[in-house]
């Protein structure tokens, strides 16, 4: 029931809460390689598929990936989905221009990274199947500290876009069935 | 009336570490593999799983998303999660496996709490007008109730540092508990300092990260899957009135009213295992289910929440140490219990029995 | 043993409003409750069991509100249990009250859910608190790009579906968006969000919460208006992320689909079905659905929209509430489409009542479209 009549009595509530997760052994060793300009996956020992980065299992076998299965992926790759999005102003936001959101199917890898920026072409001339190659930053401003293990995009502060290559688009299989 | 012919017939649980290397998920997926194998079915065979976990805890709103990965749900799998401990998650499961459709289900629950602070986190959980503004901590509320514990006569330090000299003990042989002193002994516990005046450290629980699943299996699916299945005869859980003052905070009135609702008679009992996270608490517990701290009962043979404190998993880890005697044959007739929100708001009781 | 019949015999909606700063979380939920119960010819003591949802705690930055609202939702002495499955969760928490029903372990039950996001910031949330956040609608729209191109369906039909479900939602008392002069034009004029996905073809952020009670065969008859009989509810999930995953069309959607057709005993769903209250946040949802759940063939969907087969006065309506398009408290959408089908079959619909409906689908998603639940009422209590 509303009281019209009521003074309406607004609280402001403002929170920190701070969390120390250790990264996964994993995704240090993926962060690691990062630093160094390699991109490293883990295949999975009873299916073969690659994740990149390694999740120390595979999700659809459900087994455990050890060091052992890793291997390195080329820092080529194609843009399987993609969309273009305005910005919203919110606590944290640094972002003020449209920006590009797509996937990438890395060249060797059956898994995709996500929310990768795409550069090399005017957004509006962006399309599925573009085939792009990983743009890094300079050594020394690789930055792998805002890795989580949460995160499953996993390459920012390290590589700044993907850049479109000029190359002919890949066939409509090679990333029809890698949209996310 | 609820089936009585559901048992747990599988489980596994991560020991309770203080600062796990592996994430949850990570900490999952084994488990969850090794309760399924041990239940001795097909992955694909289950027919409900449920999942219990804290986005909070874990850090990140959908945090639960990634734990999916654990149930193998591919191809695609009927599944629910509760933002609850995983026994919450079991008694969702066990609710499903009345219907007489399927005849197994998968339920786990999960946490980490080293990497945040828990009088962050939790005070959080409080009335956001009036408690958590205050930001009172778990330990300084559980002082308050300790406090008033004595004040009512119903129990003295000593007592309390009885609770944890057991504990101590107990968990000695427990290759899952975190803190274990086979040496514990009263005296030594009560010369130490206080934390939060009348609680010590001791009374307190352990930072603990950890994971735990439970198969369960209905009727003569159980005895084929598992020589002495653990029976669940009753489950139910009951919540209280969330402010610490409006409620009487020396005795659990929703233990009561659930172990009854459950069919706890008031027979005897072999073994019981109880969630208190403080010493005060388990006290408070035993006395709500008539239960005498030094009786034939077995408290907490696993050391407890005192000894493990996976937040999320630790209700579960009550039930999971309960049917482990039963299936093991040392006792027949088990309770556990596990709780939520501050101060024993929330309490969920189940039952298990030996054929 | 055998399992009881479940029917909603009572539905209640708040109004839903961009800011409720009128009631405090507490009073937002008591409000539907409240409305619920009245619905239902019934107090707070003849429920039994409460079970309660909403979406991610962040969104209002209380963790595990339950908690604190046990007194508030009636609860106190009763079971209380809290679901959370992403954006399904309204619909998840209907059906695991319904299952507290067909259990025979309660009688009558109490599902809510809610959303009170202006206490909070959804878009902070839904970005995990970082920077770069896209929304709900930016991780869908390469999807329904992909729907797009797949389909050859004309840039047009979202923009109809925006038109179509706010039209409907001006009918709708509790809907949020009230824009009886939309039109196309406006649509299609309005800023892009995510593209191709524009400002006006996208939801709301609502306040709100959804109630329904949930009770066995002798409760409906104790009821004097009629009830919405469960003749099917099914959740299924799948992986959010994996090679080969189709997130356009989730398999995980198709097989909830065909679980509930089965229980239903369906087979041609487009004709023996009346309406449909899909979870459709962006427009291009409503044909992706449609395909989704084997309702229209492949490329067929957006054919639906085109021939306004799914207006209120077409063949299959889809949403005539308006919709999420029109309303999205996160975390009661998916319950509000079942509180709709269930007021639809119960013929108690009122501006906005689809004509004979006496069977309906209501469905939501979650997540990355891996969270399905969905149920199907009827008039009429099952064999």
């Amino acid at each position: 029931m509303t009281d019209t009549a009521k003074e309406d009595l607004v609280m402001e509530h403002l929170v920190t809460l701070t969390y120390h997760e250790r990264l996964t052994d994993n995704l240090n060793r993926f962060a690691d390689g990062l630093l160094e300009e390699r991109i490293i996956g883990a295949k999975c020992p009873s299916c073969g598929r690659v994740f990149v980065p390694s999740k120390g299992y595979c999700s659809l076998c459900v087994v455990p990936t050890t060091e052992a299965d890793e291997i390195e992926v080329p820092d080529t790759g194609i843009v399987t989905g993609f969309t273009i999005v305005t910005p919203v102003a919110y606590y944290g936001q640094t972002k003020t221009e449209p920006f590009v959101y797509a996937s990438v199917r890395l060249d060797g890898a059956d898994s995709t990274i996500g929310g990768q920026d795409v550069t090399g072409v005017p957004q509006s001339e962006l399309r599925a199947g573009m085939r792009v190659k990983a743009k890094w930053k300079p050594r020394e401003e690789r930055s792998v500290d805002g890795m989580t293990n949460r995160g499953w995009s996993g390459v920012d502060g390290v590589v700044e876009s993907f850049e479109v290559t000029g190359e002919p688009d890949a066939p409509l299989d090679e990333y029809k069935d890698h949209l996310f | 009336m609820p089936a009585t012919d559901i048992a747990i017939v599988g489980y596994a649980q991560t020991p309770s570490l203080r600062d796990a290397n592996p994430s949850e998920v990570q900490l999952l997926v084994p488990t969850v593999a090794a309760a399924i194998e041990m239940a001795g079915i097909g992955r694909r065979e289950i027919g409900f799983t449920c999942a219990g976990s804290c986005d909070y805890l874990t850090g990140g709103p959908f945090a639960f998303v990634s734990n999916l990965e654990a149930a193998g749900a591919w191809p695609p799998i009927s599944e629910s999660h509760v933002e609850a401990d995983g026994a919450w998650a079991m008694y969702e499961a066990w609710m499903r496996l009345q219907e007489g459709d399927i005849d197994t289900a998968l339920a786990f629950g999960s946490g980490k709490s080293s990497p945040s602070n828990p009088s962050e986190v939790w005070a959080q959980q409080l009335d956001p007008y009036y408690l958590a503004p205050l930001a009172p901590d778990p330990i300084s509320l559980a002082g308050i109730q300790a406090r008033a514990l004595l004040d009512s006569g119903k129990a003295t330090e000593r007592d309390f540092a009885q609770v944890v000299a057991n504990s101590r003990h107990n968990a000695a042989s427990n290759p899952n508990a975190q803190l274990k002193d086979a040496g514990a002994s009263v005296d030594a516990l009560l010369a130490e300092p206080y934390l939060r005046n009348p609680l010590r450290k001791h009374d307190c629980p352990p930072i603990s990260d950890g994971a735990v699943a439970v198969v369960m299996a209905r009727g003569d699916r159980a005895r084929s899957l598992c020589e002495r299945p653990a029976w669940i005869r009753g489950f139910d859980h009951r919540v209280e009135a969330h402010q610490p003052g409006v409620r009487d905070i020396r005795s659990s009135s929703s233990t009561a009213l659930a172990a009854r609702k459950a069919g706890y008679d008031g027979g005897p009992l072999d073994v019981v295992e109880l969630s208190s996270t403080f010493s005060p608490q388990e006290l408070i517990l035993l006395e709500s289910l008539g239960l005498a701290p030094d009786g034939p009962t077995k408290v907490n043979p696993s050391g407890g929440a005192l000894a493990g404190n996976p937040i999320m998993a630790v209700g579960l880890v009550r039930i999971v140490e309960a049917a482990a005697r039963i299936i093991d044959g040392s006792a027949n007739r088990a309770l556990a219990h596990a709780t939520s929100g501050p101060l024993l708001q929330q309490n969920l009781v189940c039952l298990l029995e030996g054929e | 043993m055998s399992n009881e019949k479940c029917a909603i015999v009572g539905v209640g909606q708040t109004h839903f409003k961009k800011r409720r700063d009128d009631v405090s979380i507490a009073g937002l939920l008591r409000e539907a409750i409240d409305r619920a119960l009245e619905d239902a010819e019934l107090t707070i003591r003849d429920i039994d069991a409460v079970v309660i949802g909403k979406a991610p705690d962040a969104f209002e930055g209380i963790v595990m509100p339950e908690i604190f609202l046990a007194d508030a939702v009636g609860a106190t002495n009763k079971p209380l249990l809290r679901v959370h499955t992403a954006g399904s969760v309204g619909g998840s928490t209907c059906i695991v009250g319904a299952h507290h029903v067909i259990t025979g372990i309660h009688d009558t039950v109490l599902a809510v859910s809610w959303e009170k996001q202006s206490e909070g910031n959804a878009q902070w949330g839904l970005a995990g608190g970082r920077s770069g956040g896209i929304g709900a609608g930016g991780a869908f729209a390469p999807w329904m790009r992909a729907y797009i191109q797949e389909s050859g369906a004309p840039d047009y039909i979202g923009w109809m579906v925006a038109v179509k479900d706010r039209r409907n939602a001006a009918k709708n008392p509790y809907a949020h968006l009230k824009m009886p002069d939309i039109t196309l034009e406006k649509v299609k004029e309005s800023p892009m969000l995510w593209d191709p996905i524009r400002f006006q073809e996208s939801c709301p952020s609502s306040d709100g919460a959804c109630a329904v009670v949930l009770t066995n065969e002798a409760g409906a008859r104790r009821s004097s208006k009629p009830a919405a009989w469960f003749h099917a509810l099914s959740v299924k999930s799948e992986l959010s992320t994996f090679p080969g995953r189709n997130p356009v069309k989730p398999q995980a959607g198709v097989e909830c689909a065909h679980d509930v057709y089965r229980q239903a005993g369906i087979t041609t769903p487009l004709s023996e079905i009346d309406m449909a209250e899909l979870y459709v946040p962006f427009s291009w949802y409503e044909p992706m659905w449609l395909e989704g759940h084997d309702i229209a063939g492949p490329g067929e969907g957006w054919k639906l929209v085109d021939t306004g087969a799914t207006d209120l006065g077409g063949s299959f309506p889809v949403n005539p509430s308006g919709g999420v398009l029109s309303t999205n408290a996160i975390g009661a959408s998916g319950m509000v489409r079942f509180a709709e089908a269930a007021l639809q079959v119960r013929g108690l619909a009122g501006e906005h009542q689809v004509d004979g409906c006496r069977t309906a689908l209501a469905q939501a998603y979650g997540g990355a479209a891996n969270y399905f639940a969905m149920g199907l009422l009827r008039s009429d209590p099952p064999a």
